[in-house]
């Protein structure tokens, strides 16, 4: 049953006018049907290894090549791309660059088009059916949500129903609801259809759940490969390299560092692994501050409602009676699906939109007559795509825009957000040529040199990978010095746990929950119906009747009653 | 000032883009559109050309009366024909001025507004012609009339990137005005305003082009996995893509009528000249 479909033998390349060896001596051999999860930490070689299975590598990206890759018995060296992409599909981290034509449909049919295949039509309607897009074929690009984008890109190259899948992570500028459907359809095209399917992933969680194998590769080299289960708990190896194993291995180990048997990597193995433990509950009950009422108030809306026409030219409800107050030192978590109305709140808070109906103040400011260029020196909104907040050619001059339009000296203040958020090195440097983390940070500071009384932030920690997550969260918690309240909306439910003292849920332009994340986390039904998926530790918290729920790792170890490990040898 | 609000509240922005998106996007079952868009193309390139023939005015108006009318039918976005109005009227005035200042006589007159009729014909037949029509028809079109694959591709390519560069052009504009500072007093007839928001629209284009160039990268590798270069040198690829592009009866229907209707002015104006 387990041939090999893919192997690679000592593969070596270099990128044309690179000076390092991007994979060196790298061997790897993939069983059909398998589901394997490449992880390893940035720029370890994880995208090159993928790119010399479809050929990219060295066909269209000719540097220097050593090794052989066989695919399905096929020499890659002596074929052409053309032929190995029939064989091989493969899906961008950005997707959306990935979607060429008008319409869904189009795009599925665009390669199967290409290769001059005269059933072209039936191959796409039977990728977009295999996924459960056929409802969206006519839909424009522009008009689908970011997961059903993900989707029409998976179907694209499904169209030519290559054997083999590569995704590169699939999950990362998804909400977590969505990247769960992803994977199970994935898990469905590898169970019901023979694909063998290959994804680079930081997120250990959906590898537990999901795959079947992994492999860990660092600078360039394939260290090892074990099924899933083995490789999850070489946690020393995974977080050598910042790879975080899922949370309830984490809680494992850190409750008792002596027990080398097997450690729970999926929620339902860690039920039955923690049952036997004894818990307690805190005696200390959660108390609000009093003092929380005398604080100034920032943002007070009454009845605000908005609607838009939409391509049809029908009316939209979009927020739906919004009453909200928001006063100092609060930090605030906006959740809810797509379309629930999360940003439309953010844009009427400020001034970009103004709603359509309602009252309301922010500061000192009348929420109806107060402009956007008014509004803005008191609130700043730092948008989801950091490229867009850097409107000139240098960081530094990014962050003084604001200062330098108005005359204001505002250096010491400068380089202490410069220090604070580690920016010294790239600080002359253009936004768009720096790395994820540090576009993030860079426009989590751009935000800040405004010195608002609200800060609101769009996704700070979509599409990044799990070590610059952290750091994320880790300067969000830096920064209540600067700002007075912080607004931040978000999919991220561990950055809900970790670091929010409030959050609202919006469904369908209603807010459907206001208070604070122990209180949601212990409703289920709220989370369900808002579509949002707690984290692993809540969930475990849940199922093992913790109450109130641990929101982390930390917290649900103190609960834990320490196992006496000294008697064990 | 009510009226000034209600104006401002119905077209902004936001109702600019949308009606961008409907000419591009919207139209698919209007009556040019559901044209094979090869005849289409022969109709407009007709259409435009014949004025350059002629002076006779009234065949020139009969030409202007169709078009508007053709026009008309594929029910155009009054935001397109807003612009072109403009652009109409303000030469139109331009003219009167220039004849007026140099003291010229009707003929002068009269020549400069067939020379601008011309144009309007041209322009209207290209609005009735491809704004209504599918920009994959398009891009089919001028494939089958023997354009380069790469051109074809290059058209509908911008269609679809259209939306995007839009919407990343507006936040663009916004990090701007969020950041920025308005001018506080406008001056005569707001014209500190006025540069203000000009300068901020110039330099949005600059961190748009480089995000966007950012981008296509992975495009361009894309393409090369989904066969686009390949398709370039194959003859099948390029027959299935085509394969659904064919005469139907309402496309002789058109055929007729459009030759008749060109006849009928024709002889109008061969018969009662201006």
């Amino acid at each position: 049953m387990s041939e090999a479909i893919i192997s690679i033998d000592q593969v070596s390349f270099k990128y044309p006018g690179g000076d390092d060896w991007v994979l060196q001596d790298s061997s790897l051999s993939v069983n059909k049907g398998e589901f394997l999860a490449i992880i390893g930490g940035n720029g370890s070689g994880k995208s090159t290894l993928c790119k010399t299975i479809n050929g990219l590598i060295p066909h269209y990206y000719t540097g220097d090549f050593n090794g052989s890759v066989h695919v399905d018995g096929i020499d890659m060296y002596s074929s052409a791309v053309a032929v190995l992409s029939q064989k091989v599909g493969y899906v961008y981290q950005d997707f959306e660059n990935q979607l060429m034509r008008p319409t869904v449909l189009e795009d599925v049919a665009f390669a199967p088009l290409n290769f001059g295949d005269p059933d072209f039509q039936q191959h796409a309607e039977w990728a977009l059916e295999i996924l459960g897009l056929t409802h969206l074929k006519d839909k424009s690009i522009w008009q689908l949500s970011g997961g059903q984008k993900h989707l029409t890109a998976i179907a694209g190259v499904l169209a030519l129903n290559p054997d083999i899948l590569i995704i590169d992570e699939p999950v990362a500028q998804l909400d977590p609801h969505h990247a769960k459907e992803i994977y199970q359809k994935l898990k469905v095209l590898q169970q019901h259809h023979g694909k063998t399917i290959i994804v680079i992933e930081h997120h250990t969680e959906f590898i537990a759940d999901f795959c079947t194998d992994v492999t860990l590769i660092d600078q360039g080299k394939v260290l090892w490969k074990h099924d899933v289960k083995t490789g999850l708990q070489k946690v020393d190896d995974l977080l050598e390299r910042q790879i975080f194993p899922p949370q309830v291995t984490q809680a494992a180990l850190k409750i008792d560092h002596s027990n080398k048997s097997e450690l729970p990597i999926t929620l339902k193995e860690a039920v039955t692994y923690y049952e036997g433990l004894s818990i307690t509950n805190p005696t200390s009950v959660e108390h609000k501050s009093d003092q929380h009422e005398r604080l100034h108030e920032i943002v007070h809306l009454e009845n605000v409602s908005h609607y838009a026409k939409s391509l049809r030219n029908e009316t939209v409800t979009i927020l739906n009676d919004i009453h909200l107050s928001i006063k100092e030192k609060e930090r605030i978590a906006l959740v809810g699906t797509n379309g629930a109305g999360k940003s439309t709140l953010m844009k009427c808070l400020a001034g970009i939109i103004k709603p359509s109906k309602g009252k309301g103040r922010i500061s000192e400011y009348n929420l109806k007559n107060s402009s956007l260029e008014k509004l803005s020196q008191d609130v700043a909104y730092v948008f989801q795509n950091p490229e867009e907040m850097f409107i000139e050619d240098s960081i530094y001059k990014d962050l003084s825009f604001f200062a330098h339009s108005r005359n204001m000296e505002m250096e010491p203040f400068f380089q202490q957000l410069i220090t604070a958020f580690r920016m010294e090195n790239f600080i002359h440097n253009d936004g768009r040529l720096l790395s994820g983390g540090q576009q993030r940070r860079s426009s989590l500071a751009i935000g800040l040199a405004i010195q608002p009384s609200l800060l609101m932030l769009d996704e700070p920690t979509a599409s990044l990978d799990v070590k610059s997550r952290q750091e994320m969260i880790r300067t969000l918690n830096q920064i209540d010095e600067q700002v007075k309240s912080v607004l931040i909306a978000t999919h991220d439910m561990q950055l809900v746990a970790e670091w929010a003292t409030r959050v609202i849920v919006m469904d369908q332009g209603k807010i459907l929950f206001d208070g604070t994340p122990h209180e949601l986390f212990a409703q289920e039904f709220i989370c369900q119906q808002a579509g949002l998926i707690p984290p692993q530790m809540v969930q475990l918290s849940n199922q093992l009747n913790i109450h109130p729920v641990a929101l982390s790792i930390s917290e649900f170890v103190e609960r834990i009653e320490r196992i006496d490990s000294y008697g064990v040898s | 000032m009510e009226l000034v609000n209600r104006f401002k509240k119905t077209y902004n922005l936001e109702w600019v883009k949308l009606e961008l998106l409907k000419t591009a996007f919207g139209k698919k079952d209007s009556y040019m559109g559901r044209k094979d868009p090869r005849l289409v193309m022969v109709w407009y390139f007709i259409v435009s050309l014949l004025p350059w023939f002629t002076f006779n005015q009234t065949i020139l108006i009969g030409l202007l009366v169709y078009t508007i009318v053709t026009s008309l039918v594929s029910r155009v976005s009054p935001l397109i024909i807003g612009l072109l109005t403009i652009g109409v009227i303000s030469e139109i005035i331009y003219i009167v001025a220039l004849v007026y200042l140099f003291g010229g006589e009707w003929a002068a007159f009269s020549s400069l507004i067939t020379f601008t009729m011309k144009i309007t014909i041209m322009s209207i037949a290209s609005i009735a012609a491809f704004a209504s029509m599918d920009p994959e028809k398009l891009s089919d079109a001028l494939l089958s009339f023997g354009v380069p694959a790469q051109f074809s591709f290059a058209v509908s390519y911008g269609y679809r990137m259209l939306p995007i560069l839009l919407d990343e052009y507006q936040q663009i504009i916004l990090s701007f005005r969020l950041r920025g500072k308005a001018p506080t007093n406008g001056g005569v007839l707001k014209w500190r305003t006025i540069y203000y928001y000009s300068k901020i629209v110039v330099k949005a284009f600059y961190p748009m082009m480089l995000n966007t160039a950012k981008k296509t990268r992975t495009t361009v590798e894309a393409l090369e996995v989904k066969g686009f270069s390949y398709s370039l040198h194959d003859k099948e690829a390029k027959k299935q893509k085509l394969s659904h592009l064919k005469l139907s009866n309402q496309d002789y229907t058109f055929l007729v009528m459009s030759i008749g209707i060109l006849l009928a002015i024709y002889f109008l104006g061969k018969y009662y000249p201006i």
